[in-house]
């Protein structure tokens, strides 16, 4: 049996922990200024958005040439490995076609290319999952069938402090209809299919934590439960808070979104990702 | 007709005819006697004129077509013009008694005494069926007691004119016991408006067969006003519109608020509500054949569960304790809204977009060109403009929800008062439709923010309903008159903070007003206030005082709109 490394992208935000323990190979997408471009993961959260505010620009995201993952295949391939690579949803970044498209450059034989309709903690959560049955010998097409039936059963909520940020980035899909709104609100957003959805609106940050709070299953002893965000770390707290007293066994990862997803979602975003019963 | 001296007395087409006619004028003539009648001190809930414009309405009707019509006909043509013109819940209520006179008469070329009675009966029927939760001490209780008091009379055999005067004096006994049968009515010390213009209405129907002299009931009032006599009508300015006694309140009999959904084959959403009725209040019974979900609040929770457990599966159960979250603030259905507006007040700001088969249309009763902008970005379809004293008639609502292309529509009041109107409408439109019961502008918003287009209909409508209850309305008006309310003198003139239909604030500028109600009813878990300004007031007023807000309480969030309502100061939403 070939073994298998598993490739993602640099939006998982996979800690170096993580990466070192499963020999994680990470592909990295681009945030661009106008005048430099920025590896995704290169710099903390908190330089990244100094940069934002002081940019007059908005800076816009890349996906990954094809030759980015060429690269890194050959040489997993080279070094006698078959691979999986688990990437961003392809209803909001070109990454997929990009991954695949390489691997129809190098080898198709060799390497599965999945579509995690999810990013940040939901595509690292598959990642772990993939890296623990990788570990554990598992080919990679038994690998894939694990991937594709968890992958179903991801989900993931995200409460925006603004929608301006997702506006900009016309990553917005069923949440436009959100936009017109006089009033201020809260949009908790969801990754439906893929593509970024309006799930609720409240008018608090406060109810909207409520609201995701209410989306998590009955609680069932330990499982694994991502608080993801961008610069928002009193939320965090709030929220952690919250999952703790009603799923005291929830083993908690507290993940900060890549650069690449904040451009999207803006600083102040929160959220969290869990798979469904 | 033969009004007296040959019996049995044959009512013709010609007659009733007459009789409405009559009525309808002489009511328009005291119409500002009921107006006048009103719980609170506010610029709101004119009874009179939403009576008398529904009144008007079967009249323009019954003028276009010939006297000669059959009893049948002018009863069937007044009932269906009336109810097209019903605005407010007294109106409703009195298109309902219509109803059955129109249903009475059927068929009938004339009628009889003792059928006109039996009319009048299912017109009763008619009316407590139109009301979700009949109260007593309303126009509701006047009537039946009129029809009580009229049945045994023409046991008696007498004629027309006679009958007529039992009814009137049986309804005025009827309307001084009001106050007995109703809390509200007696702290405030009068009677129901509502009532009151019931028999106004049959004195004007009296008027077309007797012109003679005859003092009528309103008259009587006038002169109680001046003479202070012993009508038992202590103060004819405090009189209560019917509106707030059907006002549902927290109960603290039914502090569980329990939540779910059955799950089954052929499930009926009329034999659960039967069934599950009893158990307490609040009861909302929505769905399909294999879904329903089921909201009741309830002293015994266990018992819905086991009730709901004899249709199907259950699901997503939830169960609150309302005490918890209500020991704070008595929690009130608002019942005084934004005030008098002109049709051209409010501009029709929605704007059409297209709807894909088994999406839902949104249809949203506005008072203020600032609200009605803000409840169109938020996703009504159809703004009807409307606010307390210019209630929309039902066909304004039936024409909204008919002109939104979608087959399924849920309808906003935003007023108390406007719910009857819009529960009337429901039953004329050949489409899926449900009434929230928002009784305020903020409640509307709160409800329409939870608003999902990919949900189903009754997922989206339980929502709604729910929603409309996690917001607090602080509304600031004026006082139209001097009175004593919730132990608060008011003095005509006078600034008042009302909050969900309680007065607690008086006498103070606006703005001292809007800070002094906010001390009052913000608790620790508030997190956002957002204050509505209205037409009256300017925009660097309006931010001075969100600058003096954030500065009491610097807490929670403090957002500013531009509602436009008239009369209505400010309008604050609490969450």
């Amino acid at each position: 049996m070939t073994p298998v490394r598993i490739v993602t992208d640099s939006t998982a935000f996979l800690d170096q922990e993580t990466v070192g323990k499963y020999n994680v190979a990470v592909v990295p997408l681009y945030v661009n200024f106008e005048n430099e471009v920025i590896i995704d993961g290169s710099i903390s959260n908190a330089a990244f958005f100094a940069k934002v505010r002081s940019s007059a620009k908005m800076p816009f995201t890349s996906q990954p040439s094809p030759g980015d993952f060429v690269k890194v295949f050959e040489q997993i391939i080279k070094d006698g490995n078959d691979v999986v690579t688990i990437v961003i949803s392809s209803g909001i970044s070109g990454t997929y076609e990009s991954a695949l498209n390489a691997a129809k450059m190098v080898d198709m034989n060799r390497i599965m290319v999945i579509d995690s309709l999810s990013t940040s903690g939901g595509l690292a959560m598959l990642v772990r999952e993939a890296a623990e049955a990788a570990a554990q010998g598992k080919s990679k097409e038994e690998i894939t069938a694990i991937i594709e039936a968890k992958k179903s059963k991801l989900r993931i909520f995200f409460v925006p402090d603004t929608l301006e940020y997702l506006k900009k980035g016309g990553r917005i899909g069923g949440a436009q209809a959100l936009l017109g709104t006089l009033l201020k609100i809260k949009p908790v957003l969801h990754l439906s299919n893929g593509k970024v959805d309006a799930y609720d609106k409240v008018r608090t940050m406060k109810k909207a934590l409520l609201r995701i709070v209410d989306e998590l299953p009955p609680a069932k002893g330990a499982f694994p439960l991502y608080i993801l965000h961008a610069e928002a770390p009193e939320t965090v707290e709030t929220l952690k808070h919250m999952l703790k007293e009603r799923f005291p066994e929830a083993q908690i990862t507290i993940s900060e979104l890549s650069p690449v997803i904040g451009t999207h979602t803006g600083p102040g975003v929160i959220g969290i990702s869990f798979y469904a019963q | 007709m033969d009004d007296g001296g040959q019996k049995p007395v044959l009512l013709s087409g010609h007659d009733l005819r007459q009789m409405f006619l009559q009525g309808t004028a002489y009511f328009e003539q005291h119409k500002e006697i009921i107006n006048d009648l009103n719980v609170f001190p506010v610029p709101d809930g004119d009874t009179g004129t939403n009576m008398a414009l529904t009144l008007q309405a079967a009249s323009r009707e019954l003028l276009s077509i010939s006297s000669a019509c059959t009893i049948g006909e002018i009863a069937r043509v007044a009932a269906r013009s009336a109810l097209m013109g019903a605005r407010g819940n007294s109106g409703v209520i009195l298109s309902q008694l219509f109803q059955g006179i129109a249903r009475g008469m059927s068929g009938k070329e004339k009628a009889r005494l003792p059928e006109l009675g039996r009319a009048f009966q299912y017109g009763i029927v008619y009316a407590y069926k139109a009301v979700s939760k009949p109260v007593e001490g309303t126009i509701l209780t006047v009537a039946r007691e009129m029809a009580r008091g009229s049945r045994n009379a023409i046991q008696e055999d007498i004629n027309l004119i006679e009958l007529l005067n039992v009814a009137i004096k049986s309804g005025k006994n009827a309307l001084e016991r009001t106050p007995d049968l109703l809390p509200v009515l007696k702290e405030a010390g009068v009677v129901d408006a509502g009532g009151l213009g019931l028999i106004v209405f049959l004195e004007g129907c009296r008027q077309s067969i007797a012109k003679h002299a005859m003092q009528p009931v309103s008259a009587a009032l006038e002169q109680k006003k001046t003479t202070g006599s012993s009508l038992p009508i202590p103060s004819i300015t405090e009189v209560p519109t019917e509106r707030v006694n059907l006002k549902e309140e927290f109960d603290a009999r039914y502090p569980y608020c329990t939540e779910l959904i059955i799950k089954g084959d052929a499930l009926s959403v009329r034999l659960l509500r039967d069934h599950l009725e009893e158990l307490g209040d609040s009861l909302l019974v929505a769905g399909s054949a294999d879904a329903i979900k089921i909201h009741i609040h309830t002293a015994n929770p266990g018992s819905v569960l086991q009730r709901s457990l004899t249709y199907g599966s259950i699901h997503d159960i939830k169960i609150d304790n309302m005490l918890d979250q209500f020991t704070k603030t008595r929690w009130h259905d608002s019942s005084q809204e934004s005030g008098r507006i002109t049709r051209t007040a409010v501009e029709q700001a929605a704007t059409d977009r297209i709807f894909l088969s088994g999406e839902i249309g949104i249809v949203a009763v506005v008072a203020g060109a600032g609200f009605a902008s803000i409840f169109t970005s938020m996703g009504a379809d159809r703004i009807i403009p409307g606010g307390q004293s210019m209630n929309p008639s039902v066909k304004d609502i039936v024409d909204a929800v008919i002109d939104v292309p979608a087959e399924s529509v849920i309808v906003l009041p935003n007023n108390s008062n406007v719910q009857f109107a819009a529960e009337q409408a429901v039953k004329l439109v050949e489409k899926e439709v449900s009434v929230v019961d928002s009784h305020s502008l903020p409640q509307g918003l709160s409800a329409l923010l939870a608003f999902e287009r990919e949900k189903s209909f009754a997922e989206n409508f339980v929502e709604m309903c729910l929603r409309t209850r996690q917001v607090k309305t602080l509304e600031i008006t004026f006082a139209t008159r001097d009175a004593v309310v919730n132990g608060i003198s008011v003095k005509k003139g006078d600034i008042i903070g009302i909050t969900d239909g309680t007065l607690l604030v008086s006498g103070l500028t606006v703005d001292e007003t809007v800070l002094e109600l906010l001390r009052i009813v913000l608790g620790e878990e508030e997190q956002i206030i957002t204050l509505f300004y209205g037409h009256d007031v300017g925009e660097s007023e309006a931010v001075a005082l969100m600058e003096q807000v954030v500065a009491d309480h610097p807490q929670p969030e403090v957002e500013l709109q531009f509602g436009g309502q008239p009369l209505y100061y400010y309008i604050i939403s609490v969450e």
